[in-house]
């Protein structure tokens, strides 16, 4: 091939591919910004992909629906995260420890009921347009046919999000619960029951994210299959400075470049995988060095989180 | 915060380690016991890298280990799974070791220095490594060489591709990896001198993600057969029957899984060599080697052909196969020629099985880095 052609290859599919390695960590970002939000941090996310990945995996095998195993699945992740929630409010112990528990506890009970569904297999999967002549339009042919609803839903849900967070009545109350818990109960909030809604939330998306991955994007389930996505997503949440709308360029801009450098080598680019494999973690420091320099080290970042690192228990 | 408080969450935060630790599998141990449980039993150990039940590697390796305490009075087999490949070895190692484990299978590749050291300390144990490079007083090591089955699977990959360019999806740029893509390439190639291979290294051995987007990424660069090593071809596989593009198994049959793309594929058989291994250690004829398979010793398999594959090509390949176990194909013989043209092994030698165990390049023909 030559450097043109190469150029195509890569090009072409590479936005479908961005979204589609984008999805899962669309999810679970603006879920744990949801939390963080309301000033909590929840480190519990690897574990409630894990669950809600084969949560879902595991309905949609069951029922043969693929929708109710997104759904189950999200509902998977909200039950494990109000275990955080329950340690974290009601008990006040960190934020930290109770996270990392939260995390174990989920990729062990997802090993555990997850080895009876082993090398089962997807009947009825998330559809894609079956249209097999637009798919030879270069990049909106491939971005048209290979789009799963899920994907779709996922590029609805930043704006959506972003929307109700700074547009809102609610949206301002859990702003406002996330600055401050003191203030935002003087003025009669509950803020308690706001945290809770957030932790609930963030558990809720990040099981749809782990959904994603097993129901729609890989159709299989393995032990410990988001090999860290949880854990990064964390740290995206920091990268799009706590703002739904930014999530969504944040996580294209990570799947995309996992998704490029996947690209790269299936065009032949005579490029060390070891150095294409830091391409994702290197573009996202890049983004956060240069915000660094714009708007300070904690520009966006809600008051109230400063408590969980300020004082310990 | 008040001492109380502290008091409860310090509580509760024990109530949640404990059902933490019972419920978590991950590392697990799992002891099949025989009933009523005899304590006079031998007891083996086996260590997997991955899952037990990852539908690859680690489960080929399990299946091995349910087929030696089947074929065993008395016999119980212990093993760990999830046991990554540092100092974390060595303390399971030993662990197996104080529990009365006198014989364990190390089963990953990075587990070899690990074995050796504990080896040493321990002379009345005996451990057998998968696929090492070194032995020991104690340490053997055993592995099959799937070269023979891939070059098979080449072909049959070869017959089928319309683009004549093939996929692989490899984890890392080890030289058992490196090899496996030689042999499939070569086997391509006595079809059609023009296919290449194109390989992308997805930096883990499981990572379902990244092995979906590999594949994707190939389908889209016109590829039409993919194959891969690895830990599982679960994923892969599922991409190209949902892509509508043709597969290459390896590790362990999943070709009713995939039934439109499956063409064909490359399992182990490891129970009867690791059954073998026992006899030995136990008879006392035991020697610290390199044990090998083959094709020829069914330890390892030529997975059934899926639909796309035609009536000709079947004959064509079956031929080959009984032309390599009689030995009169041998598929590590030159002329191999280098990425970059230069000559690996002259036209007429046949390889030694240590350069083939240390190969660390790619042939003509493959797309990608080997380094």
């Amino acid at each position: 091939m030559s450097f043109g052609d190469t150029v195509i290859a890569v090009l072409n599919g590479l936005p479908v591919s961005a979204l589609r390695s984008a999805t899962p960590l669309l999810f679970v970002t603006l879920g744990e910004t949801l939390t963080q939000r309301v000033g909590i941090i929840n480190l519990g996310v690897e574990g409630q992909m894990l669950v809600g990945a084969i949560t879902g995996f595991a309905v949609t095998i069951t029922f043969g629906n693929p929708w109710m195993g997104l759904l189950l699945g999200g509902v998977a992740g909200l039950v494990l995260s109000s275990i955080h929630a329950f340690l974290c409010l009601a008990c006040g112990s960190s934020q930290i420890a109770s996270g990392i528990g939260v995390w174990i506890l989920g990729s062990g009970l997802s090993a555990f009921f997850g080895r009876a569904f082993v090398g089962e297999k997807i009947e009825q999967g998330f559809r894609t347009l079956d249209l097999p002549r637009l798919a030879l339009v270069p990049v909106l042919g491939p971005l048209i046919t290979e789009m799963t609803p899920v994907i779709g839903i996922a590029i609805i849900l930043s704006p959506l999000l972003g929307l109700w967070l700074y547009r809102s009545p609610t949206g301002l109350t859990w702003r406002a619960v996330g600055e401050s818990t003191t203030v935002s109960r003087a003025m009669g909030i509950n803020s308690l029951w706001i945290q809770c809604q957030g932790i609930m939330a963030g558990g809720f998306l990040s099981g749809i994210g782990g959904a994603a991955l097993s129901v729609d994007y890989t159709l299989t389930w393995a032990e410990g299959m988001t090999v860290g996505r949880g854990l990064v997503a964390v740290g995206l949440v920091i990268v799009a400075r706590w703002n739904p709308y930014l999530v969504m360029p944040v996580a294209l801009l990570f799947g995309g470049s996992e998704a490029l450098a996947l690209r790269l080598q299936a065009a032949g680019a005579p490029i060390s995988p070891y150095l294409m494999g830091t391409l994702p973690y290197l573009v996202a420091l890049v983004v956060l060095v240069i915000n660094y320099g714009q708007v300070r080290q904690t520009g966006g970042m809600p008051e109230g989180l400063r408590s969980v690192f300020s004082h310990t228990v | 915060m008040h001492p109380k408080r502290f008091r409860i969450s310090a509580l509760l935060a024990a109530i949640v380690t404990f059902v933490v630790v019972a419920c978590s599998p991950t590392p697990s141990i799992q002891t099949e016991e025989l009933s009523p449980t005899n304590s006079s039993a031998q007891k083996i150990g086996y260590i997997y890298v991955g899952p037990q039940t990852d539908m690859g590697y680690n489960y080929s390796m399990d299946l091995g280990r349910q087929y030696v305490e089947a074929n065993f009075e008395g016999v119980e087999t212990t093993y760990f799974d999830n046991i990554p490949e540092t100092a974390d070895v060595a303390r399971v190692m030993e662990r197996l070791i104080q529990e009365d484990h006198k014989i364990i299978f190390a089963t990953s590749y990075g587990y070899l220095d690990y074995a050796i050291e504990v080896g040493n300390q321990y002379p009345d144990v005996r451990i057998l490594h998968a696929g090492g490079l070194k032995t020991s007083d104690t340490v053997g090591t055993y592995w099959a060489d799937s070269d023979d089955a891939m070059y098979l699977a080449g072909m049959v990959a070869g017959s089928v591709t319309q683009t004549n360019r093939l996929g692989f999806i490899g984890a890392f740029q080890i030289p058992q990896i490196l090899r496996t893509i030689n042999a499939f390439t070569l086997g391509a190639q006595s079809i059609n001198p023009n296919i290449t291979t194109t390989v992308v290294w997805t930096g883990a051995w499981l990572d379902p993600a990244k092995e979906a987007e590999a594949a994707n990424s190939l389908i889209d660069s016109d590829i039409d057969v993919i194959a891969g090593q690895v830990d599982s071809p679960l994923t892969y596989s599922e991409t190209a029957e949902k892509r509508g593009v043709y597969v290459i198994g390896k590790d362990v049959d999943i070709s009713d899984r995939v039934p439109q793309a499956w063409l064909t594929g490359a399992s182990w058989n490891w129970g009867p060599m690791m059954t073998q291994l026992v006899e030995e250690i136990n008879a006392g004829t035991w020697e610290p080697t390199h044990v090998r398979g083959s094709l020829k010793g069914g330890d390892v398999v030529l997975d059934p052909f899926g639909a796309a594959v035609s009536e000709a090509t079947k004959e064509q390949v079956l031929a080959e196969k009984e032309a390599i176990i009689s030995g009169e194909k041998v598929v590590w013989e030159g002329p191999l020629v280098k990425q970059d043209d230069t000559v690996a092994v002259p036209g007429g030698k046949a390889m030694e099985i240590d350069e083939i165990e240390t190969m660390d390049y790619l042939i003509k023909g493959v797309i990608g880095p080997a380094s």
